[in-house]
């Protein structure tokens, strides 16, 4: 093998690579353009949702009149923004008004068309008063609210969430005076005081959601990155019919054979690097302004120490598909068919997302032991600051051993000049069944 | 093999197409062009590559649309009726490949039913074709499985599959090897003796110097000359096709601008020919058509 | 007559043909079948499986680990005790045992950084009284600064959380600085201490709820605190109903995604892939006319989509059927004949409109692997109006029926839910149907493209490059604006404030890619912006024509608003530019905020982006394009269709006065219109124009454009359809 020449062939897949729509649209501007794009959508289409279930209205219908005494709990609901009774225009024609003071003006159905109402969609939560349980019908004034509602209408279930906040703060209201009426202390009612506090630091948090984002999305890119390119230089190449020309110059097929994978392996490490940085630069424009909505401060920064542990994860993962992708790949005779050969690799790139569903799950030896998976659980820990130095160093050994293996795969596989020459017809299981049994008929090179 | 008394099978007047591209603006492919061919009779477009041979021809199989003038096929306008006009004829070229799943079988089969051929005498035809082309080894045989000669056979096969009056063959030889183009002009001197109309193009000289009944010599998009071997020859007082053909070539090339019209006196009228050809060479159009 | 009839019947015999073969073809074709059908079938469900089981033991592990935590502060002691209690408390209600709890007590010495650091999972700090009011008054102190800060920044809206905090302490009774609070110190981003606080949190809950019970009890409250005000909630939907709301939000969704990957196997090759091999010309000069192609095509498309569709919905439910899989807790799927039947009557649409869309990609496309690239955006175009159901409020009864895909998802939903508008049914139904025939018809037409045809021909853009290469690439390099421009207004729009945030977008983005692509492809400048004078009555034109658009704008915004969905008022402020900024001279705002965008986005959009279009699409589409993409450089997708309604406005203005000057001022008069009335108080802020003036706008609107249209130059056309023959 020649230095020079695999660098001069090297350069050569290169530049006609970046002249090729479909690399270039695969392995640069898809990890640059997907998350802009992506969270732009998420961001305008989670405002809109939100918007739009803040503004939806809950129509509450009543059955029965407050007890006595509770005129105050109908005006919280009616007051309550977003919430309108049914029938409220046109009290003239509700069939029952209440007499009892406060109470005045809150329409009556009865019960089967308020249910009617419901079903068909025209209210959005039947509200019935009645009489308080047999232990809690000691206490003067005491009754029970029922809500019925509709779990499968979304705004149903919103209304009726509505409805129990009222009743919920008018609750705490009544217990309060009771309590004063009854003598009790605030100190004695209220016990004690419970609050929860989240100390993670911003910058603990945008690392986790960072590192689940970076450690998902940078497998799937570089596998992308890989994809075409890696189909392109064998199956494609075979269907230009350009590959046999490549096999009459004079460099060893060895050195052609590794400046392919060195071109394949360098677009997929340049896909998944293109990738963070796109990550990086658009995440906090989308996920800061969200989080920072919901009350939670984040701050997003990578530590130092990991971006050496990134990159080597992501050309150790370069390394690994462009050469499981390249020997499938090789096996057929036209991009198309290339496509369909390299799927199998592709599956692979949901293993992290099974394995990594719990952030706390750091690598063990048992998840460095499997490719993909170990080097997406690395890139996580490294991201979030945890370094465990003989799982990093099992996982690039893992890696490396799957890489090699396939390298002595494909060496075996080339051995064979049907092969090599494009004269193969593409069966997978031909050249098993026929190779396999009778090796000695492959010529070396 | 002369031309015989019979009416033209295709006409073609005036034809023109003009492309616009984005870089070049107008680019005129074809350039006004007149012919006929009848019965039994072989007329061959002979061109460089990019002539606008292949254009004319897919013109006329309604492929590409004109951008002016007539053709007709059967008497079949090529605008107004392409389904009648693909109906009655039979395209083959180089380009036009077969489906490699399907049998050759199979493929005789779907061009014959496509073709409207009537269905209940398809697998009679395709008995017939299978024999005549000699398919019968390999009838069952995938497409994709077949050498190259094999292919070419069942291509052929598949254009007469529903035995069209006239038949188109753009190129056909293009990538043949010597007997497999041999092969290939035998089968077209059968299907002309058999009295179908032969539109065939290429750019080798003694192909259609063996071929044809009359040749047509096309440059950039028009018309040069036009007539039997015999009348070229006596014409330009070469006795070479090839010499024939650089004759036409470097007399519009050497005088850009010329008066094309002037070429209209190498076209004699062909000899029981009603309509003559003089007027086959449009006048005033402009030159060139490279530039936009 | 017999004649017709003899004719049709063939051509249905020519049809049945290609499709019978483009099938049988698709059969033999083994290894795709392999991989794109067989294989995802027994794959999917194992990684379902794959992921149920580590979902399950990562919920084990949750509920088995055993949390440490530490116990800090002045009433360590009282504290440790209320653990106590609260880990030994049992439901009284539930006869199981809660689940095992294993918290164990770890003293380190210093228990907030061995929180941080992992090695405990909690801190209970108790406080005295007193620090526990030192400590929430400290909270409440910083949380009004914050807020104060946000609004100092302007714009920022007020904190709700510090509002919320502040009302909390004055409205309620509660006795600051005479009870002991319980902080529970977690970290958010472990899953285990964020465990470990949710549960300890919720048995504190319990157990303080009934100590408050007892003293009430004890000074003779009559009844259980927890029976006072009972809510009762009470659910009416049946099971059936509850699993149709789940499974009409997913289900056209899902079954389109599913059509999309089946129908793609056949799509890819039935054009784009007959292209590459060069069997299309072979196909093309048969008698069989393209609709028949077409036709036959779409149909063999339709059949393989909805046959992998079904066969995927069967496996799954094999799957389900075995126990293999599990449903979500509490799903029952139920369907009606009736249900079943709507269901399929509203699928053949959304089967048509699929196919068509795959075959339109098959046919624009010269090759496999450019089919490939336009999948993906194709699937998202189709897969998002598919999700409308999802949006609160959506309603059948709506302009929504008349959105394709979108009106079948809603009416699907209706279906599993309800009960469906027959009517509104039909129009989702017609309008998908239609939008797939009109799609066919575009694959009819390309067929006839010439250049989609002929797959060999040399590209010559590629040898010329420079200006010949730019139409090609305008839309990449907008794409890149785009994104540039949506980092910056996110992610330093604050830092920029409007002023900056107008320097940087208009000069440096706008106008500096501009110029950047003008050199890059070596544009005629004067060609390329249109910089010419137009026929002077184009002046008075859009000087007509720019209220008159205005106008028509807004009521066109009004009536999406009012018919496609309401969008709440809030949130259309919250995302308006936020125009008026205080202390802000009104000459700087025009100028700021009119005459600059006037300028700069008219060359960067009806200059550069125009010319670029151009050259290959028609005026009509030129337009749309240009619109919809200027829509999208507003941000907020809720402003898109006044702003995409005048993009399409000023790119007509240019291309019928062939300058660009008309549109530039007919901008700057919009924008200027929507500034100075309000700013000088002639207008009151919340003004909107009374709705009869808008269809007197449309009559103005019209004659501005007939004006600039009848006094447009005459150009020679670029490419006659028939050259003058001699």
């Amino acid at each position: 093998m020649n230095l020079r020449s695999i660098w001069i062939l090297y350069v050569r897949e290169l530049r006609s690579a970046l002249r090729e729509r479909t690399i270039v649209v695969n392995s640069i501007l898809m990890p640059i353009f997907l998350y802009p794009v992506m969270l732009w959508v998420l961001f305008s289409g989670f405002n809109l949702v939100q918007g739009l279930s803040e503004g939806v209205t809950s129509r509450v219908i009543f059955t029965t009149p407050a007890p006595a005494g509770h005129g105050e709990l109908l005006d919280s609901i009616r007051a309550r923004e977003g919430m309108s009774i049914v029938g409220w225009e046109n009290l003239a024609n509700a069939r029952e008004v209440s007499e009892s003071g406060a109470l005045e003006g809150v329409p009556l159905f009865g019960e089967g068309e308020a249910l009617a109402r419901l079903r068909e969609g025209n209210a959005d939560v039947v509200v019935t008063f009645f009489e308080p349980p047999p232990e809690g019908q000691a206490l003067p004034g005491n009754f029970r609210v029922r809500l019925r509602y509709d779990r499968a209408e979304g705004r149903s279930v919103q209304a009726r969430d509505r409805v129990e906040a009222v009743v919920e703060v008018y609750r705490n209201l009544w217990m309060v005076r009771q309590a004063g009426t009854l003598g009790i202390d605030p100190e004695a009612r209220f016990q004690f005081a419970l609050s929860s506090e989240n100390v993670s630091s911003s910058q603990d948090l945008g690392a986790m959601v960072l590192a689940q984002l970076i450690s998902f999305f940078l497998v799937i890119m570089v596998a992308l990155g890989c994809f075409v390119p890696a189909v392109d230089t064998t199956a494609g190449e075979r269907e230009r019919s350009t590959w046999e020309t490549l096999m009459t110059v004079a460099a060893s097929r060895a050195s052609m054979v590794t400046a392919k994978y060195l071109y394949v392996a360098t677009l997929g490490i340049a896909a998944g690097a293109l990738n963070v940085v796109a990550l990086f630069i658009s995440i906090g424009a989308v996920i800061r302004p969200l989080l920072e909505d919901a009350g939670e401060s984040i701050t997003f920064s990578i530590p130092l120490k990991a971006i050496p542990i990134m990159m080597a994860g992501a050309a150790s993962l370069a390394f690994f598909f462009a050469a499981a992708m390249m020997i499938l790949a090789s096996f057929a005779r036209s991009f198309k068919d290339g496509q369909a050969m390299v799927q199998p690799v592709y599956w692979l790139i949901f293993l992290p997302f099974i394995l990594g569903g719990q952030t706390d799950r750091n690598l063990t030896p048992a998840i460095a032991s499997i490719p993909v998976a170990n080097v997406s659980m690395m890139i996580r820990d490294a991201v979030t600051g945890v370094f465990i130095w003989p799982l990093i160093a099992q996982t690039l050994i893992v890696t490396l051993a799957t890489v090699l293996l396939c390298l002595v795969a494909a060496r075996y596989v080339l051995r064979f000049e049907d092969f090599l020459l494009g004269s193969f017809d593409g069966s997978f299981w031909r050249f098993v069944r026929d190779r396999m049994s009778a090796g000695k008929n492959g010529t070396a090179y | 093999m002369m031309t015989t008394e019979t009416t033209p099978t295709v006409q073609v007047e005036g034809l023109r197409k003009t492309f616009y591209d984005e870089s070049r603006g107008e680019v005129h492919a074809v350039d006004g062009i007149d012919f006929d061919c009848r019965p039994g009779e072989v007329f061959g477009l002979l061109g460089a590559n990019g002539a606008g041979k292949t254009t004319t021809l897919r013109m006329l199989s309604t492929v590409l649309r004109p951008t002016g003038g007539r053709a007709r096929v059967m008497g079949h306008d090529v605008v107004t009726e392409p389904e009648a006009v693909r109906e009655s004829l039979g395209f083959y070229s180089a380009s036009t490949a077969l489906y490699p799943r399907l049998t050759a079988r199979e493929t005789l089969e779907f061009f014959a039913r496509i073709n409207r051929y009537p269905p209940d005498r398809v697998p009679e035809r395709v008995e017939e074709l299978v024999d005549r082309f000699g398919i019968r080894e390999y009838e069952r045989g995938r497409v994709e499985k077949l050498s190259s000669g094999m292919k070419q056979k069942v291509s052929i096969a598949r254009t007469v599959a529903h035995d069209p009056p006239v038949l188109i063959f753009d190129e056909p030889t293009v990538g043949l090897d010597v007997l497999n183009a041999l092969e290939m002009v035998k089968v077209i001197r059968e299907l002309r003796d058999e009295g179908k109309t032969i539109l065939f193009s290429s750019h080798i000289m003694s192909e259609v110097e063996k071929l044809c009944d009359r040749i047509g010599v096309i440059h950039r998009g028009r018309m040069l000359a036009m007539g039997t071997l015999e009348e070229l020859r006596e014409l330009t007082g070469e006795h070479y096709l090839e010499d024939i053909f650089v004759h036409y070539v470097t007399r519009t090339e050497g005088v850009e601008g010329v008066e094309l019209g002037a070429m209209g006196e190498l076209e004699p009228a062909a000899p029981g020919d009603g309509e003559g050809a003089e007027e086959s060479i449009p006048q005033g159009a402009d030159a060139g058509g490279e530039e936009a | 007559m017999t004649r017709r009839r003899e004719r049709d019947r063939r051509d249905l015999s020519v049809l049945a043909t290609i499709l019978r073969y483009e099938l049988r073809m698709l059969l033999r074709d083994t290894r795709t079948i392999l991989i794109a059908v067989v294989a995802p079938l027994i794959i999917l469900p194992g990684w379902i499986l794959l992921s149920n089981r580590v979902e399950r033991s990562d919920e084990r592990r949750l509920e088995e680990a055993e949390y440490r935590y530490a116990v800090t502060g002045s009433e360590a002691a009282w504290a440790r005790e209320q653990i106590a209690q609260a880990l030994a408390w049992q439901d009284p209600d539930s006869d199981r045992p809660a689940a095992p709890f294993s918290f164990v007590e770890t003293s380190v010495p210093e228990p907030d950084s061995a929180l941080l650091a992992g090695d405990l999972h909690l801190v209970v700090d108790a406080l005295s009284p007193a620090d526990f009011a030192a400590v929430l008054r400290e909270e409440l102190a910083e949380a009004i600064a914050r807020a104060e800060a946000a609004a100092a920044e302007g714009g920022g809206g007020p904190d709700a959380r510090a509002a919320a905090l502040a009302q909390a302490l004055e409205d309620s009774d509660f006795p600051l600085g005479e009870v002991r609070g319980v902080r529970l110190l977690y970290r958010a981003q472990s899953d285990f201490s964020r465990n470990a606080q949710e549960r300890l949190e919720e048995r504190l809950r319990r157990i303080r709820a009934a100590k408050r019970d007892s003293v009430y009890r004890a000074v003779g409250f009559p009844v259980p605190v927890e029976t006072v005000a009972v809510v009762v909630e009470e659910d009416v939907a049946s099971a059936e109903k509850v699993a149709g709301s789940v499974l009409g939000l997913v289900l056209t969704p899902f079954l389109l995604v599913l059509m999309l990957s089946g129908g793609s196997i056949i799509a890819a090759d039935a054009l784009s892939g007959e292209k590459e091999r060069g069997t299309l010309e072979t196909l093309l000069t048969t008698a069989a006319t393209r609709s028949e192609i077409v036709r036959a095509k779409q149909l063999a498309v339709m059949v393989v989509g909805l046959a992998v569709a079904v066969v995927n919905v069967a496996n799954l439910a094999v799957y389900l059927g075995l126990g293999v899989l599990d449903l979500p807790q509490g799903l029952q799927i139920g369907l009606s004949v009736g249900q079943t039947l709507a269901l399929l009557f509203l699928f053949l649409p959304l089967a048509t409109l699929v196919s068509a869309a795959l075959l339109f990609l098959s046919g624009v496309s010269k090759s496999y692997r450019e089919y490939q690239i336009y999948f993906f955006p194709l699937v998202i175009v189709l897969l998002v109006p598919s999700l409308a159901p999802v949006l609160p409020g959506m309603e059948l009864r709506s302009v929504i029926a008349m959105v394709p895909v979108a009106g079948i998802a809603v009416a699907v939903r209706d279906v599993l839910l309800s009960g469906v508008d027959w009517l509104f049914a039909g129009i989702a139904f017609g309008s998908t149907a239609a939008a797939g025939v009109l799609i066919a018809g575009w694959v009819e037409n390309s067929l006839s493209n010439e250049r989609l045809i002929s797959s060999a021909e040399l590209d010559e853009a590629d040898l010329i490059g420079g200006a010949a290469l730019f139409p090609r690439h305008v839309f990449q390099w907008f794409l890149g604006f785009w994104v540039v421009f949506f980092v910056i207004s996110l992610w330093y729009g604050d830092d920029l404030g409007a002023k900056g945030q107008v320097v940087v977008n208009l000069v440096g983005i706008f106008f500096g890619g501009s110029l950047f692509l003008i050199r890059r492809y070596r544009l005629p400048v004067r060609e390329t912006l249109a910089l010419r004078l137009p026929h002077p009555a184009a002046w008075l034109a859009a000087l007509v024509g720019a209220p008159s658009a205005l106008l028509v704008g807004v009521g066109l915004a009004e009536l999406v608003n009012t018919y496609v969905f309401p969008v709440p008022e809030e949130l259309l402020r919250a995302f308006g530019e936020s125009l008026a900024e205080p202390g802000f001279p009104l000459w700087q705002m025009v100028f700021f905020l009119a005459v600059m965008p006037g300028v700069f986005e008219e060359i960067a959009f009806r200059g550069v982006l125009l010319h670029g279009i151009r050259k290959r699409w028609g005026p009509w589409a030129t337009a749309l394009a240009v619109g919809v993409i200027f829509g999208f450089f507003h941000v907020a997708l809720f402003r898109i269709v006044p702003t995409a309604f005048l993009g399409v406005i000023l790119a007509g203005v240019v291309l019928l006065t062939r300058s660009i000057y008309p549109a530039v001022l007919w901008h700057i008069l919009n924008n200027a219109m929507s500034i100075v009335p309000f700013q000088l108080g002639w207008l009151p802020e919340d003004f909107t124009p009374p709705s009869i003036l808008t269809p007197v706008a449309v009559v103005t609107l019209s004659a501005s454009l007939w004006l600039m249209w009848k006094t447009s130059p005459r150009e020679p056309r670029l490419a006659p359809r028939t050259s003058p023959s001699g």
